[in-house]
């Protein structure tokens, strides 16, 4: 039952993955600009710094909450480079580098990959926090 | 009696969390997030503007004329200011501001606080110099609305660093008093 359900949710996030990644494939390709591709980039690169400093820090004596300096840059980091994805197609087309259709597809293509990670994570979690 | 027990067991507090501290752990998370937002906001205002004269063309109906003004070094300064003074202010010890916790060395709580005033002055300093910037550089030539915008983005820049530094702090604190109320 549960293990269809992961299935079926890892399908659809998939699907969701796939139809992201194609609206800024087309926002670039529809205007023969390559710039908005660096938007993909951008996401993909956004959860990296959490994942790599959530576990620093973390000795014995510090719980959950306390929360550490470098768990905290870590997030710093990751909320810093979500709002660049999110800025860098509207400066390009505030500027006329790229036009405002693409602009708007690139940041939903954009959105959706990093909303699909973000499900992703948030679903493995649920499921590592049942054996805890 | 509960004194000694939180301090000898720590992990009963991770085990078994309180709805307040579960709380007290989303807002300086959602504090530490938000900060990172506004940071890169403020980066971004003032890079649209940048970008934005380096891609500024003459009008279209008077194609002789160019831009009379250009966003220079000069309007890089207060936003390196603010900049250097988040990292002050972020990088100091809180606790060691504070010198209530019997350091011994009182030379060192004078020097954590003259960081701390040097860094803070660096920001209000970025601020002033923006204001600064877009009423001599801006205002005063009366230029068109589109010129302007780069000196209002630059103020705007500033702002939103102070703010970001100051959400910051605040976060931080929040969670060294949870922690604080936890160990008493």
């Amino acid at each position: 039952m549960a293990w269809h359900a992961g299935i079926k949710t890892v399908i659809l996030l998939s699907f969701v993955l796939a139809v992201g990644f194609l609206m800024i494939i087309l926002s670039c390709a529809l205007f023969a600009n390559w710039l908005p591709l660096l938007v993909a980039l951008i996401f993909v690169l956004a959860p990296l710094p959490n994942a790599v400093f959530s576990h620093c820090g973390a000795d014995d004596f510090s719980t959950d909450y306390e929360g550490s300096g470098p768990a905290d840059l870590g997030r710093f980091i990751t909320s810093t480079i979500v709002v660049t994805g999110f800025a860098l197609p509207l400066v390009l087309a505030h500027s006329e580098v790229i036009k405002p259709a693409a602009c708007g597809m690139s940041i939903v293509g954009g959105s959706l990959v990093y909303g699909t990670i973000l499900a992703y994570t948030a679903a493995f979690k649920q499921e590592d926090s049942e054996y805890d | 009696m509960s004194l000694p027990r939180s301090n000898y067991d720590p992990r009963r507090v991770c085990l078994n969390p309180f709805p307040n501290f579960t709380l007290g752990k989303h807002r300086r998370a959602i504090g530490i997030y938000l900060a990172g937002g506004l940071f890169a906001l403020a980066n971004w205002t003032f890079l649209d503007a940048a970008i934005l004269s380096a891609h500024a063309h003459s009008p279209y109906d008077e194609p002789q004329i160019p831009p009379p003004v250009h966003v220079a070094f000069v309007d890089w300064v207060p936003g390196i200011c603010s900049l250097l003074g988040m990292i002050i202010v972020n990088l100091i010890d809180k606790d060691r501001v504070r010198g209530e916790e019997g350091f011994g060395d009182s030379r060192a709580v004078w020097r954590a606080r003259l960081f701390l005033f040097i860094g803070f002055a660096l920001m209000a300093g970025g601020l002033a110099g923006s204001v600064a910037l877009l009423v001599l550089k801006y205002i005063l030539h009366e230029y068109p609305d589109q010129y302007t915008y780069y000196g209002y983005a630059n103020v705007s820049q500033n702002v939103a660093l102070m703010l970001s530094a100051i959400v910051l702090w605040i976060s931080q604190s929040v969670g060294s008093e949870y922690e604080y109320n936890l160990s008493i």
